[in-house]
Order: C-alpha cells, then sequence, then structure tokens
C-alpha cells in the first residue's frame, strides 16, 4: 500500500497550526465582508448563507442519517411564515419569532418522521415530497387567509427602520449605526452568520457525540443499530424534528430580509427543496463542510454567469460554449457540474478533496482514551 | 453505500429537473404569450412618432406645481438631488432563468434593451446617453435584493421595470429609503399607489383592480337583467387580487357568483375538472384569470366543455395578459368570441399594419435581429419607452437631471406611449392618481381573422382628467 508522503498526528501542533490558520482565515473573512465588501457581494453572501444553513439541516438528516427529505421547503416556509404571521399581524419582534418558528417546526418534523419509522428510501422520498407539495396549498387555502393572506402572502415583515427610529440597539449598545437603505445588508448579513454558527454547532454537537454514532449506525444498517441498543423510533424522529427546526431559522431570516413572504417563492416550494438538496450533495453530504462549499460554489456560479446571456460578458475562452445561450447558463453549467461529481466524486467536493488530501497527507488519528474526555479511573487491584 | 446509492439518485433527479429548468428559459417563441400579455396589461406610455424619416419623441407635460417628493426623509438627500450628467444608467431585475416565468418573460427584456438602443441612436435625449442592465433573479424575490444591490453598487440611477409584485416589494424599502427611483414596476397590483409609505415607487401596467371593473361594467352592460358568473384564476397574488377585486364589485353590478375554481400557476395539466366544476353549474359567464400557457389550457377546455353542454354558451372574459396573437391564435377556434381587453395596438393584426408607429416599431425589432420575439416584446419596450420620456421631462424640469427630478417627474407625468391604441394618456398626477396606466378598450376576438373587435368606447373614467 502506498503511503502519503507527510503525516500529521490529529491534535498535535501541525494540526492544531492549520485548525488555527484556517480558523483566523475564515473569521478574517467573515469580518471582512460585511464591514468592507460591496453591498452586492454581501447580499450575495446572504444568499449563500441562507442555503448553507438549508443544506446543513438537511445534511444532519440525509447525509448522516439515510433519511430521504424532499420536503425541507415546508419547514423553510414554517419559518418565513412564522415570522411574516407575528411580525406582520401581530408586531412581533422579528428576533422574538425565531425560537416560535424552531419549536412549531420541530414538532412539525417530528410528525412527518412518524412514516419513516415503517418506510425509508424513495417511499420515504414521496412522503417528504408530498409535504413539500401541500405546503403552499395549506398556506392558500381560504380558511387561513385570515392568517396568511392567502395567495397573497403578507407585507412588511422585517424590521422597519425609519428616519426616527434607524438603528437596532442590543441593550443600549448600537454596533449597527443607521440601518436603513443599502446600510441594513450588514445587519441581515450578521443574522445570517449567527444562523449559520447555531446550525453548524448544533450538527457538530448531533454528528461528534454518541448520537451521532447512532445516526450513521441507523443509515449504514437499520436492524444492526437496533440490536445495538439504538432507539430507532426516538432517534428518527428527534432527527427530523432537529434537522427541520434548524430549518426553519433561514426562514425567518428570509421574511426579515425581504420584508414579504408569499407561498409560491422559490425556497417554499419544492424547486426549494430541491436547490438545498443539490447544494448538499455537491459540497459532499455526510461531511460537515459540505454544505458550506456547495452553498458558496452555488452561489458563485450563478452570480459569475449572471450576465452570460450577453455574449461579450463570456470570457473569451468560454464563449463558443456558451455564446449561443440568449439566458444566463447558471443553473444549466451546475446541472452538468452535479452529473460529472456523481461519477467522478459521489461523495461529493468535500469527499473528493479528502480522497486527494490522504495521497499527500497521512493524519493519524488520536489513540483512544486520549481525548478531551478523562478515562475512567483504573480500577483499585484488590489485594 | 445506501447513502450514496440514494444521494445518486436523488441527485439524478435533482439534476435533470435543474436542466429543464436552465432550458426552458431558452425558447422565446413559447414565453412570449405572457410577456405579450404584460405588454397589453400594462398600456406603457412612450411616444416616438415617425414623421417621413424623422424622429421625434413626444412631448411630455411637465406639471409646474405639482406634487414633489421630500428629499429630507432620505439617507443621503444631497445624492437624491445631485445632478446626473454624461450617462444615465437604469437598472432592473427580471426572470432570465428559473423556468416558466422565464420563458414568459424574457422577450420583456429583448423589448425593453431594443428601445435604450434606439432612444441612443435617435439622441432622444440630447447629449446625454442611457444605458440599461437587467440582473437575473430568477423570478425569486430573496434573489432580488442581492440583484439590485449589484446594480446600486455599480452606479445605476434609478431602477425600472422589475418583474413581479414580491421580487418589487423585497426591494421597496431599500429603494425608497436609499431614494432611488423605482419606475414601472411591471405588475398590476393595487400596492405601487401607496404614494405617503413609498413615493419612490410607481407601476406601470393597469391595476388588476382597474381591469376586474371595467369587466363588471361591461357585463352590466350585455346582462342588464343580471348574470350567473364562474370565476377561474390563477392561485397565486396576481390571481386573487384580480378575483378578490371582481367578487367585491360583483353584487354593485348584479352578478351572482356560482363557482369559482383555481389552477396552480406551476401546474401544466389543463384544467378539466375545473372545467367541468363550472359546466355543471351552466353559468351565464365565465371570467378567466389564467396567466401564460395556462391561458391556451383553460380556453381549450372551455371549447370541450362547450361542446359536451349543448346549449350552453357562456359569454367568456378573459384577463388582457391572455391578449396576445401568439397565445389566442395557439388556442385556435376555442379563443373565438372571448371579451378581453387592452390599451396598446396588436402589433401583427393587419389592420395595424400601415401604422407608423407600428411599422417604426417592426422595422427597427427586426434591425436589431430581434423580429422572432417583436409580437411578444411590446411591454418591454413601452416600458423602456415610458422611462426615457420621464428622464426627459425630469431634465427639463427647472431642477434639471437628479434622483429627485426623475420620481417628481413620473408622479407629474402625462403621456402616449408610441404603441398605445388611439385615446390612451397616461397620467400620474401625485397622490391624487398614483396609477401610470388606467384606460383600457374592451376587445373581443376572431378566430377567423385572428383580430380584436373593439367593444364600446375606450373606457377613460379611471384616469384622472
Amino acid at each position: 500500500m502506498k503511503t502519503a508522503p507527510f503525516t500529521i498526528k490529529s491534535g498535535g501542533g501541525a494540526s492544531w497550526a492549520i485548525r488555527l490558520v484556517v480558523a483566523a482565515a475564515l473569521a478574517g473573512l467573515a469580518l471582512w465582508i460585511p464591514t468592507s465588501a460591496s453591498n452586492g457581494l454581501i447580499d450575495s453572501c446572504i444568499t449563500a448563507l441562507t442555503l448553507m444553513a438549508c443544506a446543513m439541516a438537511l445534511n444532519l438528516l440525509l447525509g448522516y442519517t439515510g433519511q430521504i427529505s424532499i420536503g425541507h421547503s415546508a419547514f423553510f416556509g414554517i419559518g418565513a411564515y412564522t415570522t411574516g404571521v407575528l411580525v406582520a399581524k401581530y408586531g412581533w419582534s422579528p428576533f422574538q419569532t425565531f425560537a416560535v418558528a424552531f419549536v412549531i417546526a420541530f414538532v412539525v418534523g417530528a410528525l412527518v418522521s412518524l412514516p419513516a419509522l415503517r418506510i425509508k428510501g424513495v417511499y420515504l422520498a414521496l412522503v417528504t415530497l408530498a409535504l413539500g407539495l401541500v405546503f403552499p396549498q395549506i398556506i392558500k387555502w381560504p380558511k387561513l387567509e385570515w392568517l396568511t393572506g392567502g395567495a397573497r402572502g403578507l407585507d412588511k415583515t422585517g424590521f422597519r427602520f425609519t428616519k426616527d427610529n434607524p438603528t437596532y440597539e442590543i441593550f443600549g449598545w448600537n454596533p449597527w449605526g443607521t440601518l436603513r437603505g443599502e446600510n441594513v445588508k450588514p445587519f441581515h448579513y450578521w443574522i445570517a452568520m449567527v444562523i449559520v454558527i447555531i446550525v453548524y454547532l448544533a450538527c457538530r454537537g448531533v454528528v461528534k457525540s454518541r448520537a451521532g454514532r447512532s445516526l450513521v449506525a441507523i443509515r449504514d444498517n437499520e436492524t444492526a443499530a437496533a440490536v445495538m441498543g439504538v432507539n430507532l423510533a426516538g432517534t428518527k424522529a428527534l432527527v427530523f424534528g432537529l434537522s427541520a427546526a434548524l430549518c426553519s431559522l433561514p426562514g425567518c431570516l428570509s421574511a426579515i430580509r425581504t420584508g414579504n413572504v408569499t407561498p409560491d417563492s422559490t425556497n417554499l416550494t419544492v424547486a426549494g427543496s430541491i436547490t438545498f438538496l443539490i447544494v448538499m450533495v455537491v459540497g459532499g453530504a455526510g461531511s460537515l463542510w459540505g454544505p458550506i462549499v456547495g452553498s458558496v460554489l452555488y452561489v458563485f456560479v450563478t452570480e459569475i454567469t449572471g450576465d452570460w446571456s450577453n455574449t461579450d460578458s463570456i470570457p473569451g475562452i468560454l464563449r463558443p460554449l456558451f455564446g449561443w445561450s440568449n439566458t444566463p447558463p447558471g443553473t444549466g453549467i451546475f446541472a452538468v457540474l452535479l452529473i460529472v461529481l456523481m461519477f467522478v466524486a459521489p461523495f461529493g467536493i468535500v469527499g473528493m478533496y479528502r480522497r486527494l488530501q490522504a495521497r499527500v497527507v497521512t493524519v493519524v488519528p488520536k489513540p483512544a482514551g486520549t481525548g478531551t474526555i478523562a478515562a475512567p479511573a483504573a480500577a483499585p487491584v484488590e489485594a | 453505500m445506501k447513502r450514496g446509492a440514494s444521494a445518486r439518485l436523488l441527485a439524478a433527479l435533482a439534476a435533470g429537473s435543474l436542466l429543464v429548468a436552465a432550458c426552458s428559459g431558452d425558447d422565446e417563441s413559447t414565453d412570449g404569450t405572457t410577456a405579450e400579455t404584460t405588454a397589453e396589461t400594462s398600456g406603457g406610455e412612450t411616444t416616438v412618432a415617425d414623421t417621413g424619416g424623422e424622429t421625434t419623441v413626444a412631448e411630455t407635460t411637465p406639471v409646474a406645481e405639482g406634487w414633489a417628493v421630500d428629499t429630507e426623509a432620505c439617507i443621503d438627500p444631497d445624492a437624491a438631488n445631485a445632478p446626473i450628467e454624461g450617462e444615465i444608467k437604469i437598472g432592473s431585475a427580471m426572470p432570465l432563468t428559473g423556468g416558466v416565468a422565464a420563458a414568459a418573460f424574457a422577450p420583456v427584456k429583448g423589448g425593453f434593451e431594443a428601445y435604450i438602443n434606439y432612444a441612443n441612436e435617435n439622441g432622444l435625449l440630447g447629449d446625454m446617453t442611457v444605458s440599461a442592465t437587467i440582473e437575473d433573479d430568477q423570478y425569486n424575490k430573496d434573489l432580488t435584493p442581492g440583484a439590485v444591490s449589484k446594480q446600486i453598487d455599480a452606479g445605476v440611477h434609478l431602477f425600472s421595470g422589475i418583474i413581479g409584485s414580491p421580487n418589487n416589494a423585497a426591494v421597496r424599502d431599500t429603494l425608497n429609503e436609499e431614494c432611488i427611483p423605482q419606475l414601472n414596476a411591471l405588475t398590476g397590483s393595487p400596492a405601487w399607489g401607496e404614494v405617503e409609505d413609498y413615493p419612490w415607487t410607481t407601476g406601470i401596467l393597469v391595476p388588476y383592480t382597474v381591469e376586474s371593473k371595467v369587466y363588471a361594467a361591461q357585463l352590466a352592460e350585455l346582462y342588464p337583467e343580471g348574470a350567473t358568473v364562474a370565476l377561474f384564476y390563477v392561485n397565486n397574488e396576481f390571481g386573487q387580487v384580480y378575483a378578490d377585486a371582481f367578487k367585491e364589485l360583483a353584487g354593485d353590478y348584479n352578478l351572482e357568483i356560482v363557482d369559482e375554481q383555481t389552477i396552480e400557476a406551476t401546474d401544466a395539466a389543463p384544467p378539466t375538472s375545473q372545467i367541468t366544476s363550472i359546466a355543471a353549474k351552466a353559468p351565464d359567464v365565465v371570467m378567466a384569470v389564467p396567466l401564460g400557457a395556462g391561458c391556451i389550457g383553460f380556453l381549450t377546455e372551455l371549447a370541450a366543455a362547450k361542446a359536451q353542454n349543448a346549449g350552453w354558451a357562456p359569454a367568456t372574459f378573459i384577463t388582457n395578459t391572455c391578449a396576445s396573437s401568439l397565445i389566442l391564435g395557439a388556442a385556435g377556434a376555442a379563443a373565438d368570441g372571448l371579451y378581453t381587453s387592452g390599451n396598446l395596438k396588436d402589433v401583427v393584426a393587419p389592420s395595424n399594419a400601415e401604422d407608423p408607429a407600428v411599422k417604426e416599431y417592426l422595422a427597427y425589432m427586426e434591425s436589431q435581429g430581434l423580429a422572432d420575439i417583436a409580437a411578444t416584446a411590446a411591454a418591454g419596450w413601452t416600458t423602456a419607452e415610458v422611462t426615457v420620456a420621464i428622464i426627459k421631462q425630469a431634465m427639463e424640469s427647472p431642477e434639471g437631471l437628479t434622483r429627485a427630478s426623475i420620481i417628481n417627474a413620473a408622479r407629474n407625468f402625462e403621456y402616449t406611449p408610441m404603441l398605445a391604441r388611439d385615446g390612451v394618456v397616461d397620467k400620474m398626477n401625485g397622490s391624487e392618481d398614483a396609477f401610470l396606466a388606467e384606460s383600457l378598450q374592451v376587445l373581443q376576438y376572431d378566430f377567423e381573422t385572428a383580430t380584436f373587435t373593439d367593444i364600446g368606447e375606450l373606457i377613460t373614467e379611471f384616469e384622472t382628467s
């Protein structure tokens, strides 16, 4: 067996140095964007962060537990409509609505998981697909129009910063300055960033814990997992509920960011679910970094190709490939990329990176019992 | 490897749907239908007359003592009042990809850009040049703020022709706080009349509420003793606003609504069960608000239902978003005799072939290589024409060309677009009249000749005098 030319010990000095450099670079980038980038770039980042959070939530369910969902747009919609209704109809502060949306989506998600106890694979996909399809119809249901606004949707669902009330203070601290017009972008960016951090930490906390190992066990072999003592029903319901609840948070942001919610919004329909799925699969299912990479790439490709309907905007070398199209080819490029990835890197970009990395660097895991959790004290030796 | 198999299966499905969505945006010929309909509704307002080879812009009528925006509420009042020199940049966001919507609206972009070229080539703004950038928001309101921000970063002076009610609403706060004119929203939502809250936002299409009133009044003339009506509408914001307005008016015009059926905007299947339900009630009138290709499906199903129910021959009223020769031509004999409305000339009607404005329009579109979408791009052309006319009026104002003078000009505006029907004068007058286009002509379609016949006079009672 061929060995990699370099070796790094997990938890060793080199490993920590790399982690610190990456963390510092990411933190620097996260700070640079809202303070120095153009408003257009900030907005693109908000879009990427929104997709990131949705794909992470879906990854917890599909990537780690193996339960397929094509209905996560409904949970996104629960978030959007919870914020929309509470802000527009009842005058709540948008921040107060996040917790309510989380709880509602968790309960709905746990209920939807009930069929998952008996069915799996394509059949479960169909159940969740039905959820995704029926959600906009429920919102449009005439008997709920008094609450949801029906097909018209709801207006004025975000913060209303006025000349007399131009900012948002946190216990008297005002880190934002005036939040009117384009100045509100960094504010929305930080909301999106906090959501992503929360979703990431929640996913990481689950995945790296005993519960996470239960999820992977369920994914790989349910029978074996049950034999090993994993509570299948409880674990599935919990992870479905948690995934749904996490997916509702970017939905809340959507209502805040655009100031309106409508049942036909792309992310509230099955098209939204498919986008979340694609982002996750391209980045790498079953990897914490997969949705991050996938969402950034998705937004990058669609942004870069946004004006390629104009032939002059296409880089010369690519003009013969895309010059014929009179519409931006971003979604088409991403679709082709997805198909290619399924052949060359079925575990997504992160999976491909790990495979290539293994040829260069061997990461030696820590010996068992040397983690942060203290090893149990040795039993006293009986005389 | 269960995970891999599932993921690959789903990915393949997802990729397929993405490809379908991506490819559907390329077809202009089918899209045009909705776009043209939009054009019909809009009744835009540019006026360029061709006088023997010499192109002139029709005079707008500046209001000396009119409504004026308060720039003190702006984040940067100085920027709102700063003179604009050299080149004026117009921004917009339209669905250029993303499936059905993109297919429907793609020609609007072509028409819009064609008129901008036309304005520059003919020096309609004197020494100034005008440019337009149109970003793709995929008809997704979550992408509209980014598309608009990008253009603000690039220094656009105003926005015009953003398509979709939620999309316009998504950037309304930002643009009003930044005091950047958001002109000619390409939707007929009554929301664009909120002058007090959103003075920098205006619409260009005839409000759906006005169109509903026009049809109700026409029905009252056709059925003085009252009539039973079945409503069929697309189940989105457009359809619901329209239907709500009609239902509110029905009592006043002695109309009884006996059935109400809807169809989803994304539903490609013909509305067989809905039409069966309507036929079972045998109403005197069917009032329909479908969208895009749904117009064809509705008309075809209705014709089939009429054939199966001998003796039932309801009068059919259909929203003018369906009133393009392409859509009605595709519907064939099923469209014969239906009532609709419009305020733009049908550019492909033989009766308009010698009309100077129509000839000018068609010739220019051909010169730009856009002859194939000429029939469906009039909405974009007219929107750009009105925008240029507003800019021209602002340039001629005592303040000169600024963002504030542009919105002041827009809200004190009177103009007749070159493709408008005779007698149409579009007006806005501060908060007294917040809607630009409110004149409509009721029309009846004749399948044999593929033309529209005017029914009664042009209805101008909703327009300010």
